[in-house]
């Protein structure tokens, strides 16, 4: 799982991998990014992290065609993913999964059977993007895998959990979306006044624990529990 | 003992006004976007004439009808756009560079070239400062725009600026139609021909634009597939599968899923800020 890098500009460029998303994708690019903190930080303007790409932004030309010619024969031991799993309590109360039964119907399965489907699998962080504190997330199961919606529903509420093609995950804040909404956690995803801002890391992963509308209403603490699995 | 803030009111703040310096080089790791001000290159050059250190955080207006006070002497400069100013009712023939004296009144009537603007003044507005920008953007700053009412803090009794250094601000950089691009990640995807199409057209600019991005108005069909998604930058083109031409600015996302055509230079992302709906352009690739 060596990737290629690929000059976009004198300044920028991307390590790429033409492999679809994984854990094990995940565990080399770790390794990548934590070679680029440990031996280039100070030539680094940014560098950002996607499904299959690390993206950086040099200092100057020359930093980059000396890194060109560095990473030449690089190899590196892919980084082992973390064995925690955060707890992410959700309500699937129809009161908040707004599209929960019309996608039951789509589907042609029970809302049981979706949460059931929902809930089931541990979601491996990726990265984070889109919006402050809203993190990608792999292992969606195929069954639940349905197109976004063709017209981008009206603003969706923070806590919202959703899911849209391939994808799941939790909009942090108030935001135009296209995703089916499923249900709401009581937790804050993203908190300016905390640092780090999110309590979560890439490579990680969230577990999704179906709560009713009493212990949402009744949540307190903002940040989740965690277990080693 | 701390010298009393001079204080700006604003009186009459149309939407979409925000604090705005060159944005922020960390926190994408977390999602937080740049931001930043969108014609990075009028902010940096009001500040350069203010001798204000960089990241000095200055008003960024977008529409007509600004209108504010101050209450202690300074100095102010206008760049972006060209519009009229007035201070205290009188026409400003050089909104370059303005000195203030306590009570000043300043407003901004109908805008004549552009669409983003800049104040600055002398240090800079006094703003909490969040992973080194004082940029306004929702949940990473205490709101995400200015509103009328507000009151904003200034050091007031700035050093005396030299005024015969005092010259024009000059639109004509931004009045070019090229927009200079380099091929995106994801160039290779589109076939020869879809590459020449793009690189000979005519496009304009949509209604559809924010500080997050600016839709152009021409479909572009292509079928390129769905791609994972990945990282993006202010200047990002995206093409979507419908056919949709997205410039990506300061405050979009720091990945997105659709593949990425070309990418602006600097000069580019802040020329297309200050392009107006109907405006043609077309891309130069260097």
């Amino acid at each position: 799982m060596r990737p290629y890098y690929q000059q976009i500009n004198p300044t920028f460029g991307e390590w790429t991998w033409n492999q679809n998303p994984s854990d094990q994708l995940l565990s080399f690019q770790l390794a990548y990014l934590h070679y680029l903190n440990s031996h280039w930080i100070n030539e680094i303007i940014e560098f950002r992290q996607g499904f299959t790409r690390v993206s950086i932004v040099w200092k100057s030309p020359e930093r980059q065609d000396q890194f060109i010619r560095e990473i030449e024969g690089l190899e590196l031991i892919p980084v082992p993913l973390t064995s925690k799993v955060w707890q992410v309590p959700v309500c699937y109360d129809p009161i908040f999964g707004d599209d929960l039964a019309h996608l039951a119907e789509e589907k042609k399965i029970s809302p049981s059977k979706i949460i059931e489907l929902h809930t089931t699998p541990l979601y491996r962080i990726h990265f984070y993007g889109f919006l402050p504190g809203f993190f990608y997330l792999n292992g969606l199961d195929p069954l639940l895998h349905t197109p976004r919606k063709r017209m981008p529903g009206a603003y969706v509420k923070p806590g919202s959990v959703a899911l849209g093609g391939s994808q799941t995950g939790i909009y942090p804040k108030e935001s135009p979306g296209g995703w089916h909404i499923l249900g709401r956690t009581p937790l804050s995803l993203f908190d300016r006044q905390k640092q780090p801002p999110v309590w979560a890391k890439p490579g990680e992963r969230i577990q999704f624990v179906p709560i009713d509308a009493q212990q949402y209403h009744n949540w307190k603490p903002s940040q989740p529990q965690f277990v080693e699995q | 003992m701390t010298q009393e803030l001079g204080k700006v009111q604003l009186l009459r703040c149309p939407p979409g006004t925000s604090f705005q310096d060159e944005g922020r080089k960390s926190g994408a790791n977390f999602g937080i976007p740049p931001a930043g001000a969108m014609d990075l290159k009028s902010y940096q050059w009001a500040n350069h004439l203010l001798q204000n250190p960089p990241q000095s955080v200055s008003l960024e207006f977008s529409q007509p009808g600004l209108q504010i006070t101050f209450d202690q002497q300074t100095f102010i400069s206008l760049a972006g756009g060209q519009a009229e100013v007035f201070v205290n009712e009188q026409p400003i023939d050089n909104p370059s560079l303005i000195c203030i004296a306590p009570g000043d009144r300043l407003k901004i009537g109908a805008f004549q070239k552009g669409q983003y603007f800049y104040l600055c003044i002398a240090g800079g507005f006094i703003t909490e400062s969040y992973l080194n920008s004082g940029s306004d953007f929702d949940s990473v700053t205490e709101s995400a725009s200015k509103k009328t009412g507000e009151t904003l803090f200034y050091k007031p009794r700035p050093k005396n600026l030299d005024q015969k250094a005092k010259v024009k601000w000059n639109s004509s950089w931004f009045e070019s139609p090229i927009i200079e691009v380099h091929p995106g990640p994801d160039w290779s995807l589109l076939t020869q021909g879809q590459q020449m199409e793009l690189k000979s057209r005519t496009f304009q600019l949509s209604k559809n634009r924010s500080r997050m991005g600016i839709q152009l108005e021409e479909l572009y069909a292509n079928n390129l597939p769905d791609l994972p998604t990945n990282p993006v930058f202010p200047g990002t083109v995206q093409l979507t599968p419908s056919g949709k031409i997205i410039v990506l600015m300061r405050d979009a996302g720091v990945t997105g899923g659709y593949p990425r055509i070309l990418q602006l230079t600097e000069e580019s992302i802040s020329r297309l800020a200050q392009k107006k709906t109907g405006d043609s352009i077309s891309f130069q690739l260097i």
